[in-house]
């Protein structure tokens, strides 16, 4: 016997799955579980109580919302959101992406919201959902809020989700038909780990009237403005190009371990930013 | 504190059982302990080696990351569902021993398991497509031309030569 004691409970609704969570202290979401098992192996995590929130069928949906906006239920799992007709049709890139997520095993059970609530620095998720506007639903105790992503996350493996809220929804906006989408990832092996990440919303008629670029493998995935500011209100030329990519690397301090240096990294992400920005304003390659 | 236990019905290798068990009990240890089904290996232990791999409902999972409680209303299948025990080798195992797709055979339930869900979703991969189906399973012999080009051949898509 690996796991250290729990209870464990599998509610039916969100209501039952946040009154268990309120209820007891110690009380953790078990989702996918391709982390936190690991995590209750090593005694990273104490849980008193595991609440399996995987046959709560509200939150394996994937619905499309009046004004286009997509809803990913925080328990559907990655080969729910990669094959689903929706993603694939309105939100492409998110799909691609998420099909070549670690291993087919892992595709088969992690979910969006445990990938998203986990707030790992290297994950692939966050950078792509700041970069998309992404909109995070919760459920706590005193009823449902919603944020944007770019406020969820605050540390590694730390975001503002209080200790009785559950992640419902990921709610992806619609993109605007001058919206090119990339996604730019440096990665150690095939659909591994990635030592630096850059993703890349730009809304352009052959003038850039909008951009959000965003660097992933940092402590959290933080916005790139004086890159996008370099950009915004002319074409894409090759000196706004050059312009924003100097001003990459803003709030941005990746770490240094045994893969690379964080001025490595740095000088990854500026690499990434530069290719996310121009398939993000190219035809041929743009998602959206 | 004792252990919390639930009943789970389960259904393995075409059989529909029903056991009492803990629910720290993770998947593998109730194939191989509870159940006696121990061709479902651990390797890392940690979700890294897919030796633990399976099928459940029809995707490959590993069961080293699972708890047996998560499988209740499930349709397991194990390596010991792929053949009767002396009985003639499914398509994919004679396929994995004629291109000696084994060498220290640790990994092989696994490696089986994930092809087998590999070509029940992409009939007729080729080589890149083998190997980034079984990029959730590691063999430390190593040998991964010889299994690329098993599941190629169980395929049909092995290009002779």
């Amino acid at each position: 016997m690996l796991l250290a004691n729990f209870r464990y409970a599998r509610p039916d609704s969100v209501e039952e799955a946040v009154e268990a969570l309120a209820g007891t202290p110690h009380a953790r979401v078990l989702a996918g579980g391709q982390t936190l098992l690991n995590a209750l192996k090593l005694r990273l995590v104490r849980a008193d109580l595991l609440v399996d929130v995987t046959r709560i069928e509200a939150l394996r949906r994937i619905t499309r919302e009046p004004d286009g906006a997509l809803v990913l239920g925080a328990a559907a799992t990655y080969d729910e959101v990669a094959r689903s007709p929706l993603v694939l049709e309105h939100h492409p890139l998110t799909a691609a992406m998420t099909s070549r997520l670690v291993d087919r095993q892992v595709r088969a059970r992690g979910t969006v919201g445990g990938n998203v609530c986990l707030a790992d620095p290297t994950s692939n998720y966050p950078p792509l959902l700041v970069a998309l506007g992404a909109r995070l639903r919760l459920r706590g105790p005193d009823g449902p809020r919603e944020i944007p992503a770019d406020e969820f996350f605050v540390a590694p493996y730390m975001t503002t989700i209080g200790d009785a809220e559950l992640l419902e929804a990921v709610v992806l906006p619609p993109l605007h038909d001058d919206d090119g989408v990339a996604y730019e990832s440096l990665q150690v092996g095939t659909d591994s780990w990635a030592l630096a990440r850059a993703s890349a919303l730009i809304r352009s008629n052959g003038t850039v009237s909008d951009a959000r670029i965003v660097l992933g493998c940092g402590s959290i995935p933080v916005r790139q403005r004086a890159a996008e500011q370099a950009l915004i209100g002319g074409p894409l030329t090759p000196e706004t190009l050059a312009a924003a990519v100097a001003a990459v690397g803003e709030d941005f301090d990746p770490p240094t371990d045994v893969h690379a240096s964080s001025a490595y990294r740095t000088a990854m992400a500026k690499v990434m930013a530069r290719r996310a920005i121009v398939a993000a304003t190219t035809k041929e390659t743009r998602h959206g | 504190m004792a252990d919390d236990v639930l009943p789970i019905t389960v259904t393995v290798n075409g059989e529909r059982q029903t056991k009492v068990v803990p629910v720290r009990q993770l998947l593998v240890h109730f194939l191989r302990d509870t159940l006696g089904k121990q061709g479902t290996h651990i390797g890392c232990d940690s979700g890294n080696c897919g030796a633990c791999t399976v099928i459940c409902d029809g995707k490959a999972i590993k069961s080293c990351m699972q708890l047996a409680v998560q499988a209740d209303e499930c349709e397991i299948e194990t390596v010991e569902g792929l053949s009767e025990p002396l009985g003639p080798q499914s398509e994919l195992q004679a396929s994995f021993a004629k291109h000696h797709a084994l060498q220290c055979g640790y990994c092989t339930p696994g490696m089986l398991m994930s092809s087998k869900a590999l070509l029940a979703e992409q009939p007729e991969p080729d080589e890149q497509a083998v190997r980034r189906g079984l990029k959730g399973n590691i063999c430390r012999c190593t040998g991964y031309v010889n299994i690329v080009r098993a599941v190629q051949d169980a395929a049909g898509t092995l290009e002779q030569g």
